[in-house]
């Protein structure tokens, strides 16, 4: 992959508000192509990650670029290629749905009017309708059609789906996949819906403890970690322990673990506790909880381009 | 024929990657019969709109269905279910027999069958 090819890095990136470091040393590189679903716990700083990207925040420490440019400086030109959609987006209350459109648009060079409309009319927004009488789903809506009327390269979302219905929510998330399909677009949007996540990304970031626990293929990371589970015929002491397991628990004859399949073998876990072995399967959302509760071997799991 | 998107049934949130439930379902409609060599599956596009899944995915699986022989792509066309044609020499192909042949000896040792009957089971089997 060229460094041409990716559009998103941060290097050791920090960031402290008053005594309290969200950030502690991020590390992510995002190349063209991708779609990124950001996961966390509430608190654990995917706001705070999305705001130093775009510049909206200023690093404490560390690098963080955009389309090829610093955050903190980004040009006009990559702003022209930017799209973005906080958690509560700013709109005038007091516009038309229309005139907000038109006024959005001529700040960027290329905008679609057609685009726009288009959008209006497959998410059902009225736009001769005042904005401040839209719905909250509406305005969401609203506000994501305004951030794609100049066709984007790079869309950032923060929590794009919270405010929305289930049946508009698997819409919008269509329109993510739609966008992305000609691997020009990149799109990274944060969210704790780990159903949308498994539909629609192609890449997961997971953030725990201020850093990033896993940067990879999705499908990668359900192929890797499983659960393990050791049955024997008398029990497992309490305190029994797996170092390398990235979560363990013990239930009578059964030890619970999870565990990467890259660095345990199963033969050996097996042979370790003299028992029988099952292997589980486990979805986005058993990974994410094992992975941000478990122990810090958690920590060691390297996605494609974690440093 | 043409393979619909509606033949599919995706669990996202299943601990099975998706790509991997679209090779199985694939493979599935194979060996159950209700889909013949030369039907054609839907396009990348249209599978990942139908189902809602990332696009990537659906081509992933693809790509990977070519490469086990299971379809083939063909040019202009799109993706189309192989004709299950052997490949590999006689040496190789009794090879992979093998195994199951030997499971088979097995079973019919357990069951206290003699050669010579195992032999008439499999000729039985065979004029089937």
């Amino acid at each position: 992959m060229s460094p041409s090819n990716i559009v998103l890095r941060t290097e050791r990136l920090h960031k402290s508000f008053e005594n309290q470091e969200v950030l502690q040393g991020i590390n992510l590189e995002i190349p063209q192509g991708q779609i990124v679903g950001l996961l966390g716990a509430n608190g654990s700083g995917k706001t705070t990650l999305i705001k130093c990207l775009l510049g909206l925040l200023k690093p404490s420490a560390g690098k963080s670029e955009l389309l090829g440019e610093p955050s903190w400086d980004l040009s006009v030109k990559a702003k022209d290629r930017l799209g973005y959609v906080p958690q509560e987006p700013a709109l005038l209350p007091w516009m038309p749905v229309q005139s907000h459109a038109n006024y959005v648009g001529a700040f960027y060079e290329h905008w679609s009017r057609d685009r726009v409309s288009r959008w209006l009319k497959v998410w059902d927004v009225d736009p001769k309708k005042q904005v401040g009488k839209l719905s909250v789903g509406q305005r969401q809506k609203l506000a994501t059609i305004l951030a794609l009327g100049h066709d984007p390269e790079l869309l950032i979302l923060d929590e794009p789906v919270a405010s929305l219905d289930p049946a508009a929510r698997r819409q919008f998330m269509q329109s993510l996949i739609e966008l992305a399909e000609d691997e020009r677009h990149t799109v990274l949007f944060s969210t704790h819906i780990m159903s949308d996540v498994e539909r629609v990304a192609s890449h997961v970031a997971i953030m725990h403890g201020g850093e990033i626990a896993y940067y990879g293929e999705l499908d990668q990371l359900k192929d890797r970690i499983k659960r393990v589970r050791l049955t024997r015929d008398e029990d497992f002491p309490a305190t029994t322990e797996c170092p390398l397991a990235i979560h363990s628990r013990v239930e009578g004859r059964h030890l619970l673990l999870s565990v990467d399949r890259d660095r345990l073998s199963y033969d050996e876990l097996a042979e370790r506790y003299s028992a029988k072995l099952e292997v589980i399967d486990l979805n986005l959302e058993e990974i994410f909880l094992d992975l941000c509760g478990g122990h810090e071997a958690a920590f060691a799991i390297g996605g494609e381009s974690t440093r | 024929m043409q393979i619909t998107p509606a033949q599919f049934d995706i669990h996202p949130s299943s601990g099975v990657p998706i790509y991997r439930q679209l090779m199985d379902q694939v493979a599935a409609l194979v060996v159950g019969g209700q889909v013949q060599a030369g039907d054609m599956l839907p396009s990348v596009r249209e599978m990942g709109t139908a189902l809602g899944v990332n696009m990537m995915t659906v081509s992933k699986a693809y790509a990977r269905l070519e490469a086990e022989g299971v379809v083939e792509r063909i040019r202009g066309r799109g993706m189309a279910i192989a004709t299950t044609e052997s490949t590999g020499t006689v040496a190789e192909r009794s090879r992979e027999l093998r195994p199951h042949m030997e499971q088979a000896v097995v079973r019919g040792r357990q069951l206290g069958l003699t050669d010579e009957q195992i032999r008439r089971v499999l000729d039985g089997v065979l004029k089937d």
